[in-house]
């Protein structure tokens, strides 16, 4: 069942409906909040109100599609939380235990511990950007959504995402370079696309 | 020596990054593409831009730390609590819904190294319930069952307290036929008692007078509904009677800490196949 036939029988009052629509975005919702404050408890706060809110809103919502407009919702909290003066917080370094769709976890624990601070290195890479150029990079690079979807969920002109996007990893980019260990130079790799 | 001489075709920072997203149309993916093949600087920027993406895009994908719950009645005008999150106007009418969170790893509390899925189930709220058990009285030992037969889900019960009707237990599963190599989800919530912790649950999975404890999953959570808790279990890991297939009853139990010895039992019925 696609999000039209669920979001419509949850306008008519269907927790089910909704049920199933929040199962469908449960994952994608948590990651992106996730990502732009840091701390799983303020991810999970942040994600359960946007589903609150899209719960209680779901009426009000006409030809938009869903997903767009519950990234909407959950990337107005991500602002209010700043807003709110709380600040971004550190990911507790055991995050890579609770890998959804992997479930294999990396063997050998030097490669694990590798991965782990690779990881880490990332996300302070992401938290050192502006707002609105992380949560572009994130809706892009995280959710992997299309630049007319981000363009959506943001409300901008689509030249405005583009920039946005690649400003966002011309500064990550920078942030990792000083950790050529980690992340080696590409210039030598084949890079056909 | 001066550089050579840039085309006036050199992409921008944001046609590379557009480029790799596959996001220019055909005339703009085909110039820039031209005009990489033959220029180091823009090769190097774009595998730059190339190895940031890939960096962020490998961080992995986390499992919410919680089941997420809706508010049993929509109001059109929302009340944000931004002291309290958003528990404040909602927490007294809830559903729970437990939505399908894919915990890959439970702590070594299953025996199995697998958890499956949980699929959706709903406790209703229990203000709308009647009131079926004998009500002990306060102060007294006694045992309270409350009738949750308008829940939304065959999977799913909450029980109340009659004496303190905040106190309740939910308990939710996430199918009701098993087969013998299958797993169960079994997740509960308590509300209603600040002192409550999931030491005070017992889960008994059991068939006539015959049942076999299961162990308390060391997943908890605390929300606004109280605390919760998560676990997977292998059915073929449980000590069952042979053969386990029948007709079993999933239990949950709750003491009271106040002293009465007042117990809430959640009840299920599961099938083995």
């Amino acid at each position: 069942m696609d999000d039209r036939d669920l979001v419509g029988r949850a306008r008519r009052g269907d927790p089910e409906a909704f049920t199933q629509l929040m199962m469908q975005y449960q994952v994608p919702v948590y990651n992106m909040a996730l990502r732009m404050v840091g701390r799983p408890d303020d991810a999970a706060d942040i994600a359960q109100e946007a589903f609150t809110r899209a719960w209680v809103k779901i009426r009000t919502l006409r030809d938009a599609p869903f997903k767009s407009w519950l990234f909407q919702i959950a990337a107005n909290l991500c602002y209010d939380h700043f807003r709110r003066g709380r600040r971004y917080g550190e990911m507790p370094d055991e995050e890579t235990n609770k890998v959804v769709g992997l479930g294999i976890a990396t063997p050998d624990p030097q490669e694990r511990a590798e991965a782990s601070e690779r990881n880490r290195l990332v996300r302070q890479s992401i938290e050192a950007l502006e707002p609105d150029m992380r949560l572009a990079i994130i809706l892009r690079d995280v959710n992997g959504m299309a630049y007319d979807e981000i363009a959506g969920v943001l409300r901008v002109p689509l030249g405005t995402v583009k920039s946005r996007i690649a400003r966002a990893r011309a500064q990550v980019q920078e942030h990792l370079q000083q950790y050529p260990d980690f992340f080696p130079s590409t210039r030598e790799d084949a890079h056909a696309e | 020596m001066p550089s050579e001489p840039r085309i006036p075709t050199e992409p921008t920072m944001d046609e590379l990054s557009a480029y790799l997203d596959h996001e220019l149309d055909n005339e703009a993916k085909a110039r820039v593409a031209e005009h990489v093949a033959g220029c180091a600087d823009c090769q190097a920027r774009l595998d730059g831009l190339r190895q940031a993406a890939y960096a962020i895009r490998a961080l992995p994908m986390e499992t919410p730390p919680r089941t997420f719950v809706i508010p049993t009645k929509r109001r059109e005008s929302f009340r944000w609590a931004p002291a309290a999150g958003w528990v404040g106007g909602v927490a007294a009418a809830m559903l729970i819904i437990v939505v399908g969170v894919q915990h890959l790893n439970f702590g070594g509390t299953t025996s199995a190294g697998s958890a499956s899925p949980v699929s959706g189930g709903l406790a209703q709220n229990p203000s709308t319930l009647s009131q079926k058990g004998a009500a002990a009285p306060t102060g007294s030992p006694g045992s309270v069952t409350a009738d949750s037969s308008r829940a939304f889900s065959p999977y799913s019960k909450t029980v109340t307290d009659p004496r303190n009707n905040a106190r309740r237990l939910s308990l939710m599963i996430n199918a009701a036929t098993y087969a013998t190599d299958g797993f169960i989800v079994v997740d509960g919530t308590m509300s209603g008692d600040p002192s409550s912790n999931v030491g005070q649950i017992r889960l008994l999975l059991r068939r006539g007078s015959y049942g076999v404890e299961l162990p308390m999953p060391q997943q908890t959570f605390t929300n606004s509904n109280g605390i919760g808790f998560e676990g997977t279990y292998s059915i073929a890991a449980l000590r069952l009677p042979n053969p386990a297939t029948g007709s079993y009853t999933l239990t949950a139990t709750w003491v009271a800490t106040d002293g009465s010895a007042v117990t809430l039992f959640a009840e299920l019925p599961v099938t083995i196949k």
